[in-house]
Formats: C-alpha cells, structure tokens, sequence
C-alpha cells in the first residue's frame, strides 16, 4: 500500500523534474542573467566605501578614533570614493575600442562634410544636402546629377 | 514498509544524481530550463528521502521488530518520546536523518533562490546534491536501515521477527537527547550549503563579496546549531557519564569542536572581503575547511574509528568517507589552484595595529587550534598505523594547548572591535582601551588579593571583565552618540543601534557569551571530588557540605530496575537540601547508567553520583564533586544564542540593499527575456 504511494509519488516527481526541459513556453533560448555586471560592481563598491565612512564619521562622534588617524581615514576614503566613481563615469563613458571607434566616425563624418560641394544644395528650398543625393532631403524635388 | 524506505532511498539518490549533471548542464550551457529542472529534482530528493524517513519512524513506531535496524536500537517499553530518538541512535538511522536534514537545507536553499544568484545556483545546486548522492549512497550501501532480519537454516533463509528489541543504548534516554543530535547534525550538515556556493563561485569565477553575500546566513545558522549542539553535548555529558565535568577532550567531542573554530573563523575573516577586498583566498580555503572538517567530524562519530563515550553507533563505513573526503579535498584544492589568480587581493596591509590584522591573527589563532586539536584527535589513529600500537592523547595535552589559544582569542574578542580599519594611531588605542584596561585590572587585583592564584583562571577573569567592559563600552558610547543627534532615550538609543546594525550588536552579543562561558571555564581549576562508601546513616563531607544517607531504596519499572540514594545536605552546619541520586540497570540492553543528583546555583554545584556498589563491603559508593562557576557556561551559551539570532536578522540598512539588488536582477531578466 505504502509501496504503491512511494512509486506513485516518485512517478509524479519524475514528470515534475522533466517539465521544464519539455515546456515550450520559451524557445529555448532563454541564458541565465549574469548577477552582477561590472557596473553594479561598481556601484555596489562604492556603496561599501559609504558605509565605511559613515561608520567613520560614527565612531569619531562617539570619540572612539583619534582626529589624526579619522583625518587620515577620512582622505583615504574619498580617494578610494572618487576612484571608483569615476571608474563608474568612464565604464559609462565606454571603453577605450568604443572611443576609437566614435572617433573615427566623426573624423569620416567631417571629412564628407568638408568635402561637399556647394551643388548639393537644392536649387528649389535653397538646403544644403551633406551627401551626394539624387532627390534634396528637405523638399524632395530631384536634384542634378553630379 | 522496508521496501518502501528502500525505493524512498533509490530514487532519491537517481535524483540526486540527475541534479548533479543537470547542474553542470544547465551551468555550462547557461540553460534557464535545465537549471530549473536540476531545482525541481533537488526538491524531488527532499521529498524521497522524506517518505524513507516516515517509513523509518512508522517502522519504529510500531514496534516492527523484522526489521533489524528497529530490532537493535528499540524496544516495546521504550517510552514514545524517546522512540524519536531511536532514528539516531544508530549508524543506518542516523546517516538518513543526515541525509534527510542535508535535502531539507539544500530544498530552502534552491526555493530561496529561484530569483537570485542565476549564475551560482546551478553549480550550487550540483555541489549540493552531490554531497547528497554520497550520503544516500552510504546510507543505502554502507549501513541500510530498512534490512530484514532472517534465519539462515540448511540453506534457506526464513524471515525472522524477534518478540522484542533489544533497546536505545541507556545513556541516550535523557531529554536533552531528543534535540542535541539534531541540533549537532543540523550544524554539521549546513555546512554543506556554503561550501557549495563558495565552490559554485570558484567555478564561475564570481570570486568577488556576492558568494561572501550568499553565504554569510547560510554559515551562520549551521554555526549556530553547531555551537549549541556542542553545549547541550557538554550538558548531557554532565548530566549522564557522572564523572562531574563536561568536556574531556573526547574525540567526537573534538570533531564537533573543529567546524565550528572554522566556522567562527570563515564567519569573522568574511568581513575584511566584504569591507576591504582582502583574505579572499582565506575565506575560500576557510569555507572548505570547515565543510571538510564537518565531514570529517561525521566519519570519527560515525565509523568508530577512534575509541569514544559518544560514539554510538560503528561499522565499516569508513571507507565511504575516506574516498568521500580524498575526493572533496583534491577536488577543492585543484579548483583553488586554478582561480588563484581571480582571488587577489584588492589591498594591502596597511598597519600591523588595525581590525584587518585582529581579523587575520584571529585566523590564524583559530587555524592553529584546528590543528592542534585535530593532530591531537587523529593521534591514536597515526601511532596505530605507524607503530601499530594506539597512544591517545589526553585532556593534558589538549589543555596545555588550547587554553593558552582560548585565552588570546579572548583578549581579541575585546580589543578587535575597537581597532580601527586600516591603522589606529596611538591616540585612538587610549582613548578605546584605557577604560577597558583599568576595569580589567581592578577585576584582576581584587581576585588576586581574594586568593586567586591559579594563573589561567586569573587570565580568565582578567580578560573577560576587559573583554566585558570593551564590548559594554561599545553600546554606551554608540547610544550615547545616538542619543546627541536624536534626543533619544537611553534605551531606545540602545534599541536603534542595535536594529541599525543587528549583525555587529548581535556579534558583540556572541562575545558576552564567550566571556560568559571562560567565568565557567575559570572554575575548573577550583573542582572538589570525595568518594565515600555508604550505608544509612552514614555521612560524608566534601568542603563546606556535609551529606548524610537517609535512606536507600531499590525498585522496578518496565524499562530498569534502580538503586536509589536520599541524602540530606548540609552547609556550613545548616540544611541546605536534599538530593537523590540514582543508578538505572537498563533491562533490553543490559547496561547500567547513573542517573546524577545536582543542586545548581550561580557559584556551584554540588554535584552527586551513585557510583555503583563495592563488592567487599556492599555499602554503596557515593561521589561528590563541587563544581564552581559551572552554570555560566550553560548561560553564557544561551546568549550566544540570542546574539546569533539577533545578527541573523536583517538590518535596515541591509533591506534596503537587497531590495536595490532585487531591482537590479529584475532588469536584467527582463533585458535578458528581451
């Protein structure tokens, strides 16, 4: 009898495990999220520098730290503070490959600029198309080829 | 039913398994569905290993004494509370009870986790459950609880139930007996839990605070069960073996002792990580050490490897162990190898006088400890296979040892909460220490001119009153502060910084429980012990008590017959009480037990023992011990207690960054379904 409920119920936990490989709710596709990007590294640092001088500024209230030695915690703490913020901006910023990558863009943006002619500019509305078109950008009327 | 709990433990153990690889699996392929099923198969192991636990309990329960397990360790008079504990007073039992605690802690920790921690979990979730194939294999293989007892005749095995059992060893039928195993196993087996995160990190190379994070409760709560489960170990031990101490430096005593030095090690070394980015490859070297030694602790109590009063239950399970234990240290130790260059450190040691430091020699006084009582433990078992004779170390080694150890530890326990992080100039160590100190010292000048010249004791009450007024002073100054900025009163000031910060007020707590427990420990050196044969009327006197026998009595119950001693007390000339002291011969088990007579107070116990008879003159044999300070080491670990919970609870400022976290993972998952 109570053999037949320990099969039973280790037949309906077999399905239970299997469930989840045979749903097909999602596509399979699905990958587990990372728990902590470099960002929230950050973040979550400087947060812990926060606590510590919030501690600091506790324990000199409660006399138990020298002004010598606070003094010293205190810039040793903003420092370390400052470093990962910034650290933070830049990650924001993007890296350095990012950088390169829009700088050379703009370089080619302004170089197409400064190369084009004035005849780019519509005859019609009078605006002055950056590129080599065949119709103006702004009012649409062909415009001569080049 | 034997079939039952044997099928229980079969698909268990296939679940297990399946958890295992689908962990890895869903790991590596960073799969959310096999992740999920590997979950769903560790709660599946809860839920086998549960149904073989009810089979077991139904088999004792109802006195089904074909199966041999309920045969050796029950019998029909037991009375029903203490039937529970017949689950763990065997070897077959005991390893399912492990089993069973292990998939309960496992199943919390997959159901906490559904939304948190993605990256770790399925390695967690493998490390978890292939703890959990081993003890289910031990279990099944090694020492099956659900054996039928048969007849072999002629060739033919015919089933075979006996009329009785043969009963729970006597010294096991005490109430404290009913939770001090499950608290201890409770202890060993959690600690399986931290060891698999900070595994999962070593895997993942997530080796930042985050496992530190995850782990911190997980180590705690099993360190807690640990530490009272040692406690009530120690109580039982004074109660029942009736040799007037409770703690001799007994082998299993020590393997319960050994986790937990680590345990409060990894607990105190996590927060320079979490602080300062410093200790990570102690911390992850701390976190196995202690999941090993928990092992370890398991495989003396378990295999009767080395002679022990504790160890109740032997057979050839060894060798499960000794493979168990080869596998998880080579396994670590590589897996260690290979991320030492995740595990840097992000800063330097700054001054040799600040909290980093305190932390890291409190490491190393612990690890010391681990040690040496761990090659004093082990010794029996190296003399064996080198010179092939057993010497055992006794209590003066450890002593001479440890208590040198304890006491520096519990000068640290003061001083290094008020050692300022990075370096603390001379100015702040007086004004943090001055008090301390004077307070210490008018303690210690007034015990030495009160005649205290035993030198440990000395140390002890000496540092523990500096200890004392370092921890107190915490909470005045901390109030006071609070007090300033919010016009608070006293208590409620106390109130809010506690509940500011539970963790660090409930650790301070922890720490009055320690200087709790060396007031008792200082009483050791001043023990009194008489002996005396009685008859009535006879008297006996030991110190300032005088005890004369008034009556002696014999008698029947089902379960013992029992010689029984009435003696009246009296101090310094006047009445004082009366105690009676008896001695139990168990029927099933044909073992006798002396059940001790105390009078508890805060300064001593006069503590008696019906020792027995003497065969020449057939008088009774009576033992006195005077046992002073012994009862702060009971109270010193009920505040540990409480000081764990209270640090268990989340502080506000800690709600508040969880919640953050959770939002943050939110985003993720919703980026990720993207």
């Amino acid at each position: 009898m109570f053999l037949g409920l320990v099969f039973v119920i280790a037949a309906a936990l077999c399905v239970f495990v299997a469930y989840p490989l045979l749903s097909t709710q999602d596509d399979g596709k699905a990958v587990l999220p990372v728990d902590m990007t470099p960002a929230a590294d950050l973040k979550r640092r400087r947060m812990v520098v926060y606590d510590n001088m919030r501690d600091l500024e506790f324990e000199r209230q409660a006399k138990k730290i020298g002004e010598t030695d606070y003094q010293a915690l205190r810039e040793s703490y903003r420092a370390e503070a400052a470093r990962l913020m910034a650290a933070s901006q830049e990650l924001e910023r993007g890296s350095a490959e990012d950088r390169f990558i829009e700088n050379q863009v703009a370089a080619r943006r302004a170089r197409v600029k400064a190369a084009a002619p004035a005849n780019y500019a519509c005859k019609k509305c009078g605006f002055n198309n950056p590129v080599p078109v065949k119709y103006c950008g702004n009012c649409g009327s062909p415009l001569p080829k080049a | 039913m034997n079939q039952a709990g044997s099928v229980g433990l079969i698909a268990a153990m296939a679940f297990a398994i399946y958890a295992v690889v689908a962990g890895v699996a869903g790991g590596k392929l960073r799969s959310v569905r096999i992740t999920r099923s590997a979950g769903r198969a560790t709660l599946a192991f809860f839920v086998m290993v549960t149904l073989a636990v009810v089979s077991l309990e139904t088999l004792i329960f109802s006195n089904d004494f074909h199966n041999a397990y309920v045969a050796t360790h029950s019998n029909r008079a037991l009375p029903f509370y203490y039937k529970f504990a017949v689950m763990w007073g065997g070897q077959g039992g005991s390893l399912l009870f492990w089993t069973w605690l292990l998939s309960i802690y496992a199943a919390i920790a997959v159901l906490l986790n559904r939304r948190k921690n993605r990256q770790l979990m399925p390695y967690a979730i493998s490390f978890m459950m292939g703890v959990g194939v081993f003890f289910s294999v031990v279990t099944f293989f090694g020492a099956n609880p659900f054996k039928e007892l048969a007849l072999a005749a002629g060739g033919t095995t015919t089933p075979f139930t006996p009329p009785d059992g043969n009963g729970l060893n006597p010294a096991l039928q005490y109430p404290a007996m009913m939770i001090h195993p499950v608290m201890l196993y409770l202890g060993y087996v959690g600690m399986a839990i931290p060891f698999a995160f900070g595994m999962a990190a070593l895997v993942t190379k997530q080796l930042g605070d985050n496992w530190i994070r995850v782990t911190r409760r997980w180590t705690m709560v099993p360190w807690m069960f640990l530490g009272f489960g040692i406690l009530l170990g120690g109580h039982w031990a004074y109660d029942v073996l009736g040799w007037g101490g409770y703690w001799m430096w007994d082998p299993v005593e020590n393997a319960s002792l050994l986790p937990w030095l680590a345990g409060t090690a990894f607990l105190h070394s996590v927060m320079v990580q979490e602080r300062r980015g410093m200790l990570k490859v102690w911390n992850v070297v701390l976190v196995i050490l202690t999941f090993f030694l928990a092992i370890l602790g398991d495989f003396l109590t378990r295999s009767g490897i080395v002679q022990s009063v504790h160890a109740f239950a032997q057979s050839g399970i060894g060798d499960y162990f000794i493979v168990f234990l080869s596998i998880v240290v080579l396994f670590s130790a590589t897996l260690l190898f290979l991320r030492l260059d995740f595990l840097k450190s992000e800063n330097r040691l700054d001054s040799v006088v600040s909290r980093e430091s305190g932390f890291l020699f409190n490491n190393w006084i612990l690890l010391a400890l681990v040690f040496a009582v761990l090659w004093g433990t082990v010794f029996p078992i190296i003399s064996k296979a080198v010179e092939h004779k057993t010497i055992t170390v006794g209590p003066p080694f450890f002593n001479k040892v440890a208590v040198p150890m304890g006491l520096m530890l519990l000068f640290l326990t003061g001083a290094g909460p008020l050692l300022a992080w990075r370096k603390t100039s001379f100015d702040s160590l007086k004004r943090n220490f001055t008090v301390p100190l004077v307070i210490g010292g008018l303690v210690g000048g007034v015990l030495f001119l009160a005649g205290v010249r035993n030198l440990y004791s000395w140390m002890s009450l000496f540092l523990g009153s500096f200890v004392a007024a370092c921890v107190l002073g915490e909470f005045y100054k901390g109030a006071r502060t609070r007090q300033r900025g919010s016009g608070e009163n006293f208590l409620q000031a106390i109130y809010n910084l506690t509940a500011r910060n539970t963790r660090r007020y409930g650790g301070y707590i922890v720490h009055i429980g320690i200087v709790l427990i060396f007031v008792g420990f200082a009483g050791l050196p001043f023990k009194t012990h008489a002996k005396g044969l009685m008859q009535e009327g006879d008297v006996l006197r030991s110190g300032p008590y005088l005890l004369r026998c008034d009556w002696l009595t014999s008698g029947d119950t089902p379960d013992y017959t029992y010689r029984e001693a009435t003696l009246s007390v009296l101090k310094d000339g006047k009445a004082f009480t009366t105690l009676t002291p008896q001695r139990r011969f168990y029927k099933a088990s044909q073992q006798p037990i002396s059940h001790v007579a105390i009078h508890q107070s805060l300064a001593e116990d006069l503590y008696v023992v019906l020792a027995g008879r003497d065969q020449g003159t057939g008088k009774d044999v009576i033992e006195v011990f005077v046992n002073p300070l012994v009862d702060w080491v009971w109270i010193g670990g009920a505040i540990m207690v409480l000081g764990t919970l209270l640090a268990l609870i989340p502080s506000r400022a800690e709600r508040e960054m969880a919640q953050i976290r959770q939002v943050q993972w939110e985003m993720l998952e919703e980026k990720n379904a993207l």
